[in-house]
């Protein structure tokens, strides 16, 4: 599947200095939102300590040079806030954190400072249009980044583009083991049928994997109908008679492919696998 | 060997990977201590490994969409973004910065537009009272001479506190707006520019010619240096980056923005510096009741100040 070029979109590989490609998805407006409105909350709560900090301290006396420290402190987490927490948090806010976003610089590298806070003080243009009755107390419609992020591939907004950054998503997923279905008598039974030089192509190795994986979350006539595209030239190229079972067919297949010995065919045309396994682990 | 027989095999490190990504992600780098540290690139550049051959070791597409995530998730731990970086930053705003800004073209521009458009606006204010009716209507003019209308005696330290707080937040926002809005092809920096020149310069032509006039500059002499550059150089770096997109250099729109926007941001941020002074001077000293020449004399010293920063800095050779 990742092999395959066919992804077009919102996917950007990445050539590390290891030399590996790998692929990062791209974060889109609507993956962006629910960060960026995170980290509006976590603005609005300061602004109201900030406030309460302001006033706290005119009740008690020292009037005005606490509002002024709260202003400043304020000045500060309104322009900077971004800025400071992705220098200082490797690319991410509170809110990118939580919801496993990361800036990133164009070519996968980590962001400096000089990104981190550009992209952030430009976020004020890719706000515009501003209703309301003053820019400070506007609510800001993001029409214009929303624009931009639509007209390149990468979503990038305007302060992106100058900062040469992007966003992307830090997917996790949990490793699954190989389907267990392939381990069920009547498959290793069945395996005995297959011709010995059973081998089937890269592609169509991918092609079984996804279809194993999924297999059970359809019924059994479904099943049925779905592998029967796939079986019934198999079967005439293995010799099988043609009312096997298409799913029992590829399920075996699979279980070959990935869980019973090697032919030795392949093994002999160079795959040395049990070396490169140690060297992963030196 | 089988592919479930290597998957049993790497399993296990790919896992130890995933914990010690995740220790790296709760930052704590510290307490993991060195060992732990090297073992996670160890275990990385296997995972690299794994990734690489994932094709030729037949790894189904699960797997090998969960090594991307795994690769990427790491690649993210070990690179990191860099710190503030204070010695650079010096190096940036006492060498670099004041040469740049002495041979940038678009700071003179925008220099010789604010100081042309708000000497044309001053004059002009002083000569026709209808001009500034005209521009700033007569309850904006009579509120300005009602504040100025007692002469300046001083006020409560305190209060100057919370003013200079004010100042930081609203000048400088202004500043750093000006600066996003020269995104836009240079034409809102542009546009802000001519605006505060013509209103400023017509507050101060007006202010010349009523009675208030006396406790008035003896307001705004004090911080105008800082304050009036500051505006100038924010309105500077926003053009740079508009003005980058339309004449490109030979380069494609994007590279000729990235380009100017590390030129600009250092500029932005003497602008930002200046606004933090003058709102210092403009909450504490302005309103005191330090006599004027006090006032003057520390408005020629930042003149003189700014001078020496970008000529007398700009000029010098390495």
């Amino acid at each position: 599947m990742l092999n395959s070029p066919g992804q077009l979109d919102s996917r950007i590989e990445i050539v590390t200095p290891e030399n590996i490609a790998f692929q990062y998805v791209l974060a889109g407006p609507f993956r962006r939102l629910p960060a960026f409105l995170i980290d509006c909350a976590i603005r609005a709560v300061a602004l109201l300590a900030l406030f309460l900090f302001g006033t706290l301290t005119s009740i008690v006396g020292a009037t005005g040079f606490g509002l002024g420290m709260a202003l400043v402190v304020w000045f500060v987490l309104s322009w900077f806030y971004g800025g400071i927490f992705e220098t200082l948090w490797n690319g991410q806010t509170p809110g990118k954190r939580l919801f496993n976003l990361r800036v990133l610089s164009l070519d996968g590298q980590p962001i400096n400072a000089l990104q981190a806070v550009l992209r952030n003080v430009l976020r004020d243009a890719d706000a515009l249009p501003i209703i309301g009755f003053s820019v400070e107390f506007g609510l800001p419609l993001y029409i214009l980044g929303l624009t931009v992020m639509a007209a390149n591939d990468r979503f990038q907004r305007l302060g992106d583009l100058a900062a040469g950054t992007i966003v992307v998503v830090e997917q996790r997923s949990k490793l699954r083991g190989l389907a267990a279905i392939a381990q069920q008598p009547e498959v290793i039974q069945f395996s005995q049928n297959l011709p010995v030089n059973a081998v089937i192509s890269r592609a169509l190795t991918s092609a079984l994997a996804v279809y194993v994986t999924r297999r059970e979350l359809f019924s059994a006539p479904r099943r049925w109908e779905i592998a029967r595209t796939l079986a019934e030239p198999l079967c005439q190229r293995f010799g099988l008679p043609a009312d096997t079972n298409p799913d029992l067919l590829l399920c075996t297949l699979y279980y070959r492919t990935f869980i019973a010995d090697r032919p030795a065919s392949e093994e002999r045309a160079g795959i040395a696998l049990p070396e490169l396994a140690k060297a992963g682990e030196a | 060997m089988k592919v479930s027989q290597l998957l049993e095999r790497r399993r296990e490190q790919w896992r130890d990977l995933e914990l010690l990504c995740q220790e790296l992600e709760d930052r704590r780098i510290r307490k993991m201590g060195g060992e732990a540290v090297s073992r996670f690139a160890a275990l990385y550049r296997a995972a690299c490994a794994d990734l690489a051959l994932a094709d030729a070791y037949r790894l189904p597409p699960d797997t090998v969409q969960y090594l991307h995530h795994l690769v990427g998730r790491s690649h993210n731990q070990l690179y990191r973004s860099q710190l503030f970086r204070w010695r650079e930053w010096a190096h940036e705003l006492f060498d670099v910065l004041p040469k740049r800004l002495l041979h940038d073209r678009v700071l003179w521009l925008a220099f010789a537009i604010f100081w042309g458009i708000f000497g044309l606006s001053l004059m002009l204010a002083y000569s026709s009272r209808s001009y500034v009716v005209e521009l700033l209507g007569e309850s904006t003019l009579a509120h300005l001479q009602e504040s100025f209308a007692k002469p300046i005696v001083g006020r409560d330290p305190n209060a100057s506190g919370a003013m200079a707080g004010f100042y930081v937040i609203h000048n400088a926002g202004i500043g750093l707006r000006c600066f996003a809005a020269g995104l836009l092809l240079g034409i809102g920096g542009l546009f802000a520019t001519v605006f505060n020149a013509v209103q400023i310069g017509a507050i101060f032509g007006y202010m010349l010619t009523v009675s208030e006039r006396d406790n008035f500059l003896n307001f705004v002499t004090a911080h105008g240096p800082f304050e009036l550059t500051a505006v100038v150089l924010s309105a500077a770096a926003g053009m740079r980056l508009g003005f980058s997109l339309v004449a490109t250099g030979g380069m494609t729109r994007m590279a000729a923005l990235q380009a100017a926007s590390t030129q600009a941001v250092p500029t932005m941020g003497a602008a930002v510096v200046l606004f933090c002074l003058a709102a210092m001077i403009e909450g504490f000293l302005s309103p005191s009741s330090a006599p004027y020449e006090v006032k003057a004399a520390v408005a020629i010293l930042s003149a003189a100040l700014l001078v020496f920063y970008i000529v007398g800095l700009g000029i010098r050779r390495d």
